[in-house]
């Protein structure tokens, strides 16, 4: 493992000693599992620590820490017992988070996460300075009671990528949020696979009074949400296709998983997404018109403008 | 000597000096600096940036008026954490928070350090948001109110913030727009470049701002144009989707067939156009005729020249069902949110 920058170590010792201050005696495994170091990198640390202090560096102008092979033990005083203000990212981190798990349907608002959060923004003039919202589909307490219950579900979902509504039963397991949608991670009867489905495009959701076979549990290594956009990450199973974008479409690249990026001249880009439908696809080149050219493979194109044909052909007043 | 040991004894004699100190001052007090004038000012500099680059609020300040001679301090008040109070069940509430929630700011593990407690269950993160570079920057300009400046449909604007809020997977910022006088609405994911903040307390939020309300209901009203008022028809099959996304105070007309009408204001016509096309032939604009005709010309555009489109097979829509870049990919509330039209 290669050693961290001085800055790393820096921010956290300042982050330990804090911690150590309150506990005043810790097992250095301890130390070690919450700050993610081998237990000799620990004690490494802290040695080195319990050199620092004021001049002229006599001990009763060092950091007070006993360190032994098993544990450490803290007497700071006042000297770096409390941690360093939240950075910039930190705040926000801590600020956003509190709001987003408060924006939860059915969360309580005058709970311990509410009160916790306005004793912080009290001590940091924070002032109520974000707000997160995150939608609340209809059927989000049926899914949330099926997997409490371990039901399973009949639902009726139209699927973007297909552009088609089918009715299909599913194990649910979990529910996630991301980007503000809420989706459920499931097996589903239909594919014989795990499956993410967005709860809002559930036109209906009923118990199917047969419990969820958790034998068959859901594969999702890592927590769902914890793979954000890869939570959209397509399976072997896609086809991979090519656009040109101009400059006025690039948000492309940024917004959806692209296998490739290349730049061209006059800031066009040229992209490889990974589609797991082409339905969608139609749509997004029908939505970024002139912007974007479909290069690979050829048919994309045609299929363009047969979509355009078929949107057009309401209009045909 | 290890530099750990020379950061750490630095700042420990910057927090416990009365007064500011130079450099010279400092480099008598703090062992590991190397004898040559210019080398020891490198490496001095260099520790500087780090203690800065680590959070560390560094204070420069002139000592000696004459000379311009530089001295250096850590005020107490500003470096701690202040205390805040929290009861066990508070704190693991906040803890607990903070590990679910994935912002991709890379500071999650770092705050959770700094909050301290106990050693959070290490749950799957529950929900993710979008982390853009610039809401830290926004998040400390709103809490210190200092106005900032930044990149925006190619134009620099300078704005007083009054808020941030995510709402339907976009994170916006409001403020007031200091060129115009105009509350404004911008979308944290276009911003272009970096956000510049000016000097803390230079601005006030109006009392009675109300964020909730502020914050734009859909993207098609994200629009600095004149609002139209837009009739769509959604065929049966869309029809639910279409009612459980806007709500029921958005259907004008339930058709016998099972089609709605639902009426919205519009000031962002391309993000309309964008929302109406992600549900192809399942939409039609009923009115107003300019955004009949404008939806008519640009389809025109993409049918190609003889405006019927190819027979033949199209491709198969094979895919994984329910999982797929559908996902994120057909928000019909699309990304394109504010785009002017091409």
């Amino acid at each position: 493992m290669a050693r961290p920058e001085a800055g790393d170590r820096l921010r956290r010792l300042l982050a330990m000693l804090p911690w150590l201050a309150e506990r005043g005696r810790v097992p250095i495994k301890e130390v070690a599992d919450r700050f993610d170091m081998r237990p000799n990198e620990v004690v490494a640390e802290l040695e080195l620590a319990a050199c620092c202090g004021l001049p002229p560096y006599t001990p009763d102008q060092l950091i007070e820490l006993v360190v032994t092979d098993d544990y450490v033990e803290a007497n700071l005083g006042g000297r770096l017992s409390r941690p360093l203000r939240f950075s910039p990212a930190e705040g926000f981190t801590v600020a956003a988070s509190a709001r987003a798990i408060l924006a939860v349907p059915g969360a309580d608002p005058d709970g311990a996460l509410a009160r916790a959060l306005a004793k912080l923004e009290a001590a940091l003039g924070q002032r109520q300075a974000v707000t997160v919202e995150l939608d609340a589909p209809a059927l989000l307490d049926v899914v949330r009671r099926a997997i409490d219950e371990g039901q399973r579900l009949e639902i009726t979902y139209y699927s973007a990528s297909r552009d088609e509504v089918t009715t299909r039963r599913i194990d649910p397991h979990a529910v996630f949020s991301s980007e503000g949608r809420w989706y459920v991670n499931a097996w589903c009867h239909l594919a014989g696979g795990v499956r993410h489905f967005r709860v809002d495009r559930m036109e209906e959701a009923v118990p199917t009074g047969e419990r969820s076979d958790a034998a068959v549990g859901p594969v999702a290594k890592g927590g769902q949400a914890a793979q954000g956009r890869q939570a959209f990450s397509p399976g072997p199973d896609v086809d991979e296709v090519s656009l040109v974008l101009s400059p006025g479409a690039r948000w492309v690249t940024e917004t959806y998983p692209t296998r490739e990026v290349q730049e061209l001249a006059g800031g066009r880009v040229r992209v490889v997404l990974a589609v797991g439908g082409l339905a969608w696809l139609e749509r997004l080149l029908l939505r970024l018109g002139p912007d974007a050219e479909a290069v690979d493979p050829p048919h994309l194109e045609v299929a363009r403008r047969r979509a355009a044909a078929q949107v057009l052909a309401r209009y045909s007043d | 000597m290890d530099k750990l040991e020379r950061l750490t004894n630095l700042l420990l004699v910057l927090l416990e000096a009365p007064r500011a100190l130079t450099m010279r001052e400092i480099v008598d007090q703090v062992d590991g600096y190397p004898a040559g004038e210019a080398a020891c000012r490198q490496t001095f500099e260099r520790d500087k940036r780090t203690l800065r680059e680590e959070g560390v609020p560094l204070e420069t300040v002139t000592v000696e008026e004459r000379e311009g001679i530089q001295g250096y301090r850590v005020r107490p008040e500003r470096y701690y954490l202040p205390e805040l109070g929290l009861s066990d069940e508070e704190q693991a509430a906040l803890n607990l928070a903070v590990a679910a929630v994935r912002l991709d700011t890379g500071s999650s593990r770092d705050a959770l350090w700094k909050l301290g407690g106990a050693e959070h269950d290490p749950a799957p993160p529950f929900a993710a948001l979008p982390a853009l570079p610039a809401l830290p920057a926004l998040h400390e300009a709103l809490r210190t109110r200092a106005p900032v400046s930044f990149g925006y449909r190619g134009r620099q604007r300078r704005v007083d913030p009054y808020g941030l809020g995510f709402r339907h997977g976009f994170w916006y910022l409001l403020g007031r727009d200091r060129d115009h006088d105009q509350q404004r609405t911008f979308r944290v994911d276009r911003i272009e470049g970096g956000v510049e903040r000016g000097e803390p307390d230079g601005y006030a939020v109006p009392a009675g701002f109300d964020l909730g309300a502020a914050l734009p209901d859909e993207p098609w009203k994200l629009g600095e144009g004149e609002a139209l008022r837009a009739q769509v028809l959604i065929d049966r099959a869309r029809a639910p989707l279409v009612e459980a996304e806007l709500g029921e105070d958005a259907i004008s007309e339930r058709r016998d067939d099972g089609a709605v009408v639902v009426t919205l204001e519009v000031t962002n016509p391309a993000a309309f156009r964008s929302w109406v096309l992600g549900f192809l032939e399942h939409a039609e604009v009923l009115s107003p005729p300019e955004l009949r005709s404008e939806m008519v010309a640009w389809l025109r555009g993409e049918a190609g020249p003889d405006g019927s489109g190819p027979d033949g097979s199209g491709p198969d829509g094979s895919g994984p069902d329910g999982s797929g870049p559908d996902g994120s990919g057909s928000e019909r509330a699309g990304p394109d949110g504010d785009r002017g039209a091409p």
